[in-house]
């Protein structure tokens, strides 16, 4: 079982990135966007954030956001 | 160990005979010219002949994002071009934030593009990794850099990076940019008329393939360390929150909050300094305007505009035709005194040339993009000025630096009076005013010179160079002896240094880097063994390469003009002293930067020992 629960703000996302690029990374050991199991649209002012389906809730793109688009919050805490 | 970072490819597109081919990365030369900006310089040298038209179908249009774009690490998203520009005729760099592109190119599995020749009709370039495509664009044609992406983004989708020009590029406008992502500008000095010249309207890619690094664990420490210092930065926020405003006091922040939109980011940066705003009322309501940084859309108020609603407006007009701001207001000062000593003839000033009206410099836009009227003229620039209202025109041009109209200084956009590196780089970089290779006005503007020497290291200066930038008080100098022209050489090296790897050269980014880190990251990216000394002299060999290039073309110090508004009432002052800044003190500061490369003061060229030492004697 997964340990944090996902949440997105896409209001405070800037289209860096850094999120897909540290999942790629992290399950494929290669910076690859497209592999990430998130995926960032940004559309000028509008902006959505997708989980895919294999994520796994690890957190890893959250520690990389720099700008409040991404937390994690321990289920524990949650529950 | 095994090798990182680089695509290892090079993609070349003969646009005559619409033929693409891709071929292995030298790497020997990379090794030789680090990547992204040196290796484009690099590539770019080997296929200008000296004397090219810069609009004619030989030049070509070198493209590349060094061996750091496509990692995580902050801010590695850089993308360069090299060409001829029709402004002077210089070979000259282009650089932007690289948005999308660089990243999207990179994972396509390619660290260069090559593009030669001219299509029959207008064509745009479609890179889906190995699938490459010259495609019709008669249906992009005369549209907007805006239409243009947004036509791309709806029928190719998303991912994909673009570089698209405007109607000014199309019509070959010495004043034309090209754009990246719509947001991002590339080439002051008429990129945007070489992919014009060329028929290209666009470059759209997206790669899938990854980038890998060769040292996993170096690269962690390093990255980590990295990311540490920048998120425990106390300015952080207010950069996420401002960008560039933060350093442009004249501009009002609560505008800018009423109108912000999104803030967003290239690739892997951590500051995020472009903009999306939306006017919120009156005329122009509605409109949704991006730009590199807000203080772009408000530059028109320098310039006299009321209203900044008319300023966002105007701005995304010339956005919208591709076409440089700074040289475009420029130009039109330049035609408003030439129509009032009554060199242009009367009947050609319509309408009239008023500065700060929205709707008469939208009519001059309009007419410089498309080549009407008097348009015909200005979109060719000063030189073209220059040349059509002959030698009664040259009292009344502005202050000119190799034919284009300094950013900085005495009549310019930015009216700061400090004499620096970024000041002094306006006439030392071979290309010509432009901003970025000189260094940041942000380190050091009115810095006491107790902190030079820790910045100075940080980016890479060799100890024994301090003494001769900052003599100190045990030589009996006085801080009035900070040599400007000597740090200069150092400026250009730093850029070199980030713009070769592919990270932003911006002084809110660069600050966390240091040329010790950037040898260790470049080794753990690309598993080429690197120190700095072994850094310093690739770099020396980048830009003393780029010289070569320009002084192939003729472009010695004869060219290194220093504009008399310059030195006259109201112009600069010594960095240091707040003197008044003399012309023979300027000259010295050129001499001073010549000797500190080993260059020849009187002419700007190299030494063929130097050539040899830096291996550059095959060229």
């Amino acid at each position: 079982m997964s340990k944090y629960q996902m949440e997105a703000a896409p209001e405070n996302c800037t289209g860096c990135l850094r999120c897909q690029l540290a999942c790629s990374d992290l399950y494929t050991k290669a910076f690859n966007p497209s592999a990430a199991f998130l995926s960032v649209e940004l559309r000028g002012p509008a902006c959505s954030i997708f989980f895919t389906d294999d994520c796994t809730e690890c957190g890893v793109c959250a520690d990389h956001c720099f700008y409040g688009a991404l937390q994690k919050t321990l289920k524990e805490a949650v529950q | 160990m095994t090798r990182g970072g680089f695509a290892g490819r090079v993609l070349y597109v003969d646009l005559t005979k619409g033929t693409v081919r891709t071929e292995p990365l030298s790497m020997d030369l990379a090794e030789k010219f680090i990547g992204g900006f040196g290796l484009t310089v690099r590539l770019a040298y080997d296929r200008i002949t000296p004397g090219t038209d810069s609009l004619a179908p030989a030049n070509p249009a070198v493209i590349g994002a060094g061996p750091l774009v496509g990692t995580n690490l902050p801010s590695t998203s850089r993308v360069y071009a090299v060409s001829k520009l029709p402004s002077n005729g210089t070979v000259s760099w282009c650089g932007a934030g690289g948005v999308t592109f660089g990243y999207l190119f990179k994972n396509a599995g390619y660290d260069h593009l090559v593009i030669e020749g001219r299509a029959e009709r207008p064509v745009y370039l479609q890179i889906m990794d190995d699938q490459v495509e010259i495609k019709d664009a008669g249906f992009l044609w005369g549209r907007t850099v805006e239409q243009t992406c947004e036509t791309l983004w709806r029928d190719i989708g998303r991912p994909l990076g673009v570089i698209a020009i405007g109607q000014a590029g199309e019509n070959l406008s010495a004043m034309s940019l090209a754009y990246v992502d719509r947001i991002a500008t590339i080439g002051r000095g008429g990129f945007g008329a070489v992919l014009g010249s060329k028929n290209l309207k666009a470059i759209a890619v997206r790669g899938t393939k990854g980038i890998e690094v060769a040292d996993r664990k170096a690269y962690r420490r390093l990255s980590g360390e990295l990311f540490k210092s920048i998120r425990e930065y106390p300015y952080l926020k207010e950069w996420q929150r401002l960008g560039l405003l933060k350093s442009f006091s004249q501009f009002p922040v609560e505008i800018y909050e009423k109108i912000k939109q999104r803030r967003v980011a290239c690739v892997s940066c951590p500051a995020g300094c472009k903009d999306v705003v939306q006017i919120q009322d009156g005329e122009f309501a509605g409109l949704t305007a991006y730009s590199s940084s807000v203080v772009n859309l408000f530059t028109p108020m320098l310039y006299g505009f009321k209203d900044y609603r008319q300023s966002v407006k105007l701005v995304y007009d010339l956005d919208g035709y591709g076409l440089d701001m700074f040289e475009f207001f420029g130009v039109m000062n330049f035609a408003l005194a030439l129509a009032e000593k009554g060199l242009i003839p009367r009947r050609e000033i319509d309408p009239e040339i008023v500065i700060n009206s929205l709707d008469s410099m939208t009519a001059w836009a309009r007419k410089t993009a498309y080549r009407e009227g008097l348009g015909r003229v200005l979109a060719d620039g000063f030189r073209g000025m220059l040349a059509e209202f002959g030698p009664e025109a040259h009292g009344s041009a502005p202050s000119l630096v190799k034919g284009m109209h300094p950013y900085v200084g005495p009549g310019s956009a930015l009216t700061w009076n400090l004499f620096g590196t970024q000041e002094l780089g306006q006439v030392m970089d071979p290309r010509g005013p432009h901003v970025g290779a000189g260094g940041s006005p942000t380190y050091f503007a009115r810095r006491p010179l107790e902190v030079f020497p820790k910045h100075l290291t940080r980016m890479g200066v060799p100890s024994e160079a301090l003494a001769r930038i900052l003599p100190g008080p045990a030589q009996d100098q006085g801080p009035r002896d900070l040599k400007v022209g000597r740090l200069l050489k150092y400026s250009h090296a730093w850029f070199v240094t980030l713009g070769s790897m592919g990270i932003c050269a911006r002084a809110q980014i660069n600050r966390f880097y240091s040329a010790e880190l950037a040898a260790e990251l470049y080794q753990a990216v690309t598993g080429i063994p690197t120190d700095l000394p072994g850094l310093r002299r690739k770099v020396d060999r980048v830009w003393t390469l780029y010289k070569m290039a320009n002084l192939r073309e003729g472009f010695d110090r004869k060219i290194d003009h220093l504009p008399e508004q310059w030195f006259q009432a109201g112009g600069f002052k010594n960095y240091v002293t707040d003197q008044p800044l003399s012309r023979e003190e300027a000259e010295e500061m050129i001499n001073d930067y010549y000797d500190e490369w080993g260059w020849d003061p009187e002419t700007g060229i190299p030494s063929d020992r130097q050539l040899k030492n830096l291996d550059l004697t095959d060229l």
